[in-house]
């Protein structure tokens, strides 16, 4: 059903509410687009205004009244960052945390969403009441003793502090849990009974069914690793096993002043997720549209 | 309470469908209209139009003296109900009912008394504080009617009211509502596909198919003198049998006509191809001894018996082949022989035949139909 | 026979042996460690010695903390302020989005590309769009004659300054919520409605709105959850100041733990939010189950 939301978020309703709507094209001009344009101009103001700092000179930031247009394109300022700071460094520290919690999130979280589908073992409906607790924990309330067995293990300033603590989490159990139980199990049963253990059920027929909810469980994940503030605050502190937001902050706090540099350091941030964005739209809004479901 | 009419509609969809096709109809004060047909033949859409939620690409729609071809739904005083009767889920039965009278400024003590008699009428007084969730099918019926005939509209539209009831059910609702119609006296206009609903509810029965009109006229008409051979075969239950025929005037008055083993005249015929039809239950048993052979005669082998109680359906095979009425469901199975054509009779339960035995069957010449192989017109 | 018989086999050690790696990490960085942050609490340590027990004292020190009573009442100013913004924000935006008309897919792209950027990279975007000296708005509320405004600044403003910039971060997940809730609305049931006479705001108030309830009440918790949880943007901008304008309660409790080692009293601080979310949910849930009318 969550497919459903996703394609009826992203396209055009099929019926419209309104009746000049019933007939589009036979209105050239909609009296909405003149709420939905400022609207769209209030969310993309910030961005395109970050965007061209990031190409100004710094003289040209100081300009008061702000220009729109600068007069010359800086892309310099872009290959200045990855000098004056360990930019790519910090890119493939996040690239590789968020890589593995996402691969390692896809294989535990598929493994014991089934068991908790489809096997029916000992303490099976306890645990899951357990695991769903934990989401509803803030995550502050649990993060100093985490830091504490992530220290014990000597973890601290590794990059694995990121990775190892977050490598399956509940919400992907509860995602997985839920779609297999959508498959039908008849599936399943017709492979047990020609002989299918039930590891190869899983990966052999489960699994290439639940590429949906599967994307979905990766986007999700990789968009909070790669946005993660917090706990990499807390476990690194050398510039080089920074992760990007990290890395992002202590830039801020020595380029204060030079904000050409520091919006175009920003702007190669964003650049990832926004890709990703662009490419799995609709999994992004599968995503969140389920997280409303499950509330 | 007023006449409804639809001049020369046509309605074609952005996607380049043509739902309607220069449609005209015209509706009186206080008559049960209905408009039946295969899914897609426009008739939901021709309902849409009246109702006001889809525009007409081209003619006119008038309800009362008025035009309404611009005005929106909320002003052209008609009431509709829907194939899932739309009730708002989240309001007391007593709330969905009043709630159009509410909107249109209606004075409270005067929603409570309108509420409270369409209530008594539809016997829905004890469900006045249930939600529609609590509701059974039956009953969420009759609310959504309640809630379109309490505004005492000027029609009253419905879109398959009675298609998502189980069959028991659907009887009975279908008698509620004939009764209703004659107590109230509200102008009606009622779509389904279901032909048996059309011909016992109907004052007048509209065939449409593809878009267009086939046939208007009262169930009687439609069923005694189909005007082509989609109307033909579409109203009736089972569907009238029709054999592929030809027509020699020889130059004489009357016509020969020739279908498999059928041999009869007719005056005024013209030559060429035809298409005989004959309805199931016009067909009757030959008795062994008759000598008379004056009516058409078909030599029916049976292939399988329906009991019916009092009757049964007998199917079996004439020699012939078959003519398609265009308003089959689906594509009839291939017989095995197929220079042999389907044909079904009702015959009395006394006597019935065995699949393997050979029945002689005839029909009078009256309800023997003759339609145009080229055109599908009637020919009379 | 024997394939019969690897069937009826023990399904338990299957099972576990599929959940167990997910059970094991959640267990162990999830429940643990809210145990464990109940013992904390009751200790005074600094992370790198063992702690001392000293029972209630970081719980009954609280009520003294003036920084902690501060903590609070901005957390909570700042959820009153953020909550009904982005959610009322959200539904008229999902609202005036839910049309087929040209160019919608673009609108609602716009809308919805805030959602997926950092916490760290908005507000860095911002500081910058709300320069005192050189940033855009101030341009254009100039132009209006309004301002210099200064902003993250400013002690009296930065609080609602952060306010403003998260609804603008976040409506955009609202709007998706919405959305989808909006378009479960059965056509017939707007059709019906128009038929019975009702007007736009009419249908609004009576119709959609009612409709939304679970949509609505989802959004309230999530949201409050979030908001009481705000941190990465006050430690980018702020720091907590100017002065202690924009001290929120995790952002308190980080500076606690991590840069002035007082763990166990964090820990205690930490529990307190974890009472008043779960407070806040609840009675939100319970409101909210007399109010909202659930679809069977």
């Amino acid at each position: 059903m969550t497919s459903q939301i996703a394609s009826q978020v992203l396209d055009p309703p099929q019926r419209p509410a309104d009746e000049e709507e019933r007939e589009p094209g036979r209105f050239l001009f909609s009296p909405w687009h003149l709420v939905l344009i400022p609207i769209a101009v209030v969310m993309l103001i910030p961005m395109v205004w970050m965007l061209v700092t990031s190409l100004e000179t710094l003289n040209e930031t100081r300009h008061f009244p702000p220009t729109l247009l600068p007069h010359t394109l800086r892309p310099g300022n872009y290959t200045q960052v990855l000098r004056q700071a360990p930019f790519a460094r910090w890119f493939l520290n996040t690239m590789i945390v968020t890589v593995v919690t996402v691969l390692g999130n896809l294989l535990f979280c598929s493994l014991a969403g089934y068991a908790f589908a489809r096997i029916k073992f000992f303490g099976r409906e306890v645990v899951f009441v357990l695991l769903l607790t934990t989401l509803m924990i803030p995550f502050q309330v649990i993060m100093i003793p985490t830091f504490i067995i992530v220290k014990d293990l000597g973890l601290i300033n590794t990059l694995n502090a990121l990775i190892v603590p977050n490598l399956a989490n509940a919400f992907g159990v509860f995602l997985l849990r839920q779609f297999f139980r959508t498959l039908p199990v008849e599936l399943e049963e017709a492979a047990r009974i020609d002989g299918a253990s039930r590891l190869s059920v899983l990966f052999k027929i489960v699994l290439p069914l639940s590429g949906p909810a599967l994307a979905t469980l990766a986007v999700i994940t990789f968009l909070w690793t790669w946005n993660d503030f917090l706990w990499p605050l807390i476990t690194i502190y050398s510039p080089n096993t920074m992760t990007l937001q990290l890395g992002l902050t202590t830039f801020e706090g020595t380029h204060q002043t030079a904000t050409n540099l520091l919006m175009a350091a920003n702007v190669m941030s964003m650049l990832p997720v926004l890709l990703l964005f662009f490419l799995a739209q609709r999994y992004f809004i599968r995503g969140i549209a389920s997280s409303g479901l499950k509330g | 309470m007023a006449q409804v009419a639809l001049n020369n509609v046509t309605k074609r969809f952005p996607g380049g469908t043509c739902a309607l096709d220069d449609l005209s109809l015209e509706i009186s004060d206080g008559e049960f209209l209905i408009l039946v047909g295969p899914s897609g033949c426009g008739k939901t859409t021709a309902l849409r139009l009246i109702a006001g939620l889809e525009r007409a690409t081209s003619g006119t729609i008038t309800i009362g003296d008025t035009t309404v071809n611009g005005v929106s739904p909320r002003d052209r005083d008609i009431a509709m109900v829907f194939q899932n009767y739309a009730l708002y889920p989240h309001m007391t039965v007593y709330r969905n009912l009043g709630f159009g009278l509410r909107e249109r400024r209606t004075p409270k003590r005067e929603v409570d008394r309108r509420v409270r008699e369409i209530s008594t009428i539809l016997g829905l007084d004890d469900l006045l504080k249930r939600r529609p969730a609590q509701l059974s099918g039956g009953q969420r019926q009759r609310v959504a009617m309640g809630r379109a005939l309490v505004r005492e509209p000027k029609a009253f539209l419905l879109d398959e009211p009675l298609s998502n009831l189980d069959a028991k059910l659907r009887v009975q609702m279908r008698a509620e509502l004939k009764r209703l119609h004659a107590k109230l006296g509200i102008t009606t206009i009622y779509v389904t596909h279901d032909q048996i609903e059309a011909m016992t509810l109907a004052d007048r029965i509209v065939v449409m198919s593809a878009g267009q009109a086939l046939q208007i006229g009262t169930p009687q008409e439609v069923f005694a003198r189909p005007a082509n051979l989609f109307v033909a075969g579409f109203i009736g239950s089972p569907a009238m049998n029709l054999l592929r025929g030809r027509a020699s005037a020889q130059g004489s008055a009357e016509t020969e006509i020739t279908a498999g083993d059928l041999r009869f005249t007719r005056p005024g015929v013209p030559d060429g191809e035809i298409i005989v039809g004959i309805r199931p239950e016009s067909l009757v048993p030959v008795p062994a001894d008759a000598t008379d052979l004056a009516h058409p005669t078909l030599d029916l082998e049976v292939d399988l018996v329906e009991p019916l109680g009092e009757q049964a359906l007998v199917h079996g095979t004439v020699a012939g082949s078959a003519a398609q009425s265009g308003a089959e469901e689906e594509q009839a199975i291939l017989t095995e022989a197929p220079s042999r054509a389907p044909v079904t009779a009702v015959l009395p339960a006394a006597g019935l035949p065995s699949p393997g035995d050979r029945v002689r069957v005839r029909a009078a010449e009256d309800r023997i139909y003759l339609f145009s192989a080229a055109t599908g017109d009637a020919i009379w | 026979m024997w394939r019969l018989r690897r069937i009826t086999e023990s399904e338990h050690a299957a099972g576990w042996a599929f959940a167990f790696p997910a059970v094991c990490l959640i267990f162990v960085f999830g429940l643990v460690p809210v145990v464990w942050s109940a013992l904390l609490s009751f200790q005074r340590t600094n992370l790198i010695a063992p702690g001392q027990w000293i029972g209630l004292a970081n719980y009954k020190a609280l009520p003294h903390d003036p920084l902690f009573q501060a903590s609070i009442v901005h957390s909570l100013i700042y959820t009153a302020l953020f909550v009904p913004l982005s959610v009322a924000g959200g539904l008229l935006t999902a609202v005036a989005l839910n049309r087929r008309i040209r160019g919608i897919r673009i609108y609602r792209t716009a809308v919805f590309v805030p959602v997926v950027l950092s916490t760290i990279a908005t507000a860095i975007m911002f500081l910058w769009l709300l320069d005192p000296n050189f940033g855009l708005v101030n341009y254009l509320l100039g132009q209006v004659g309004l301002g210099p405004y200064g902003f993250f600044d400013s002690a009296t403003g930065a609080l609602y300054s952060i306010v403003g910039m998260t609804v603008w971060g976040w409506i955009g997940f609202d709007v998706i919520v919405y959305l989808a809730a909006l378009q479960g609305i059965p056509q017939s049931l707007v059709e019906a409605a128009e038929i019975d006479g009702v007007r736009t705001w009419s249908m609004f108030r009576n119709i959609t709105v009612p409709l939304l309830g679970p949509a609505t009440l989802f959004l309230v918790v999530w949201s409050s959850i979030n908001a009481l949880q705000l941190f990465d943007e006050v430690y980018l901008l702020t720091k907590g100041g100017p002065g202690t304008s924009t001290y929120v309660v995790v952002y308190y409790l980080y500076s606690l733990a991590f840069s002035q080692g007082v763990a166990g009293y964090a820990a205690a601080i930490a529990y307190v939010l974890l009472v008043a979310i779960l407070s806040l949910t609840l009675i939100q849930l319970w409101v909210g189950r007399r109010l909202v009318y659930y679809a069977s």
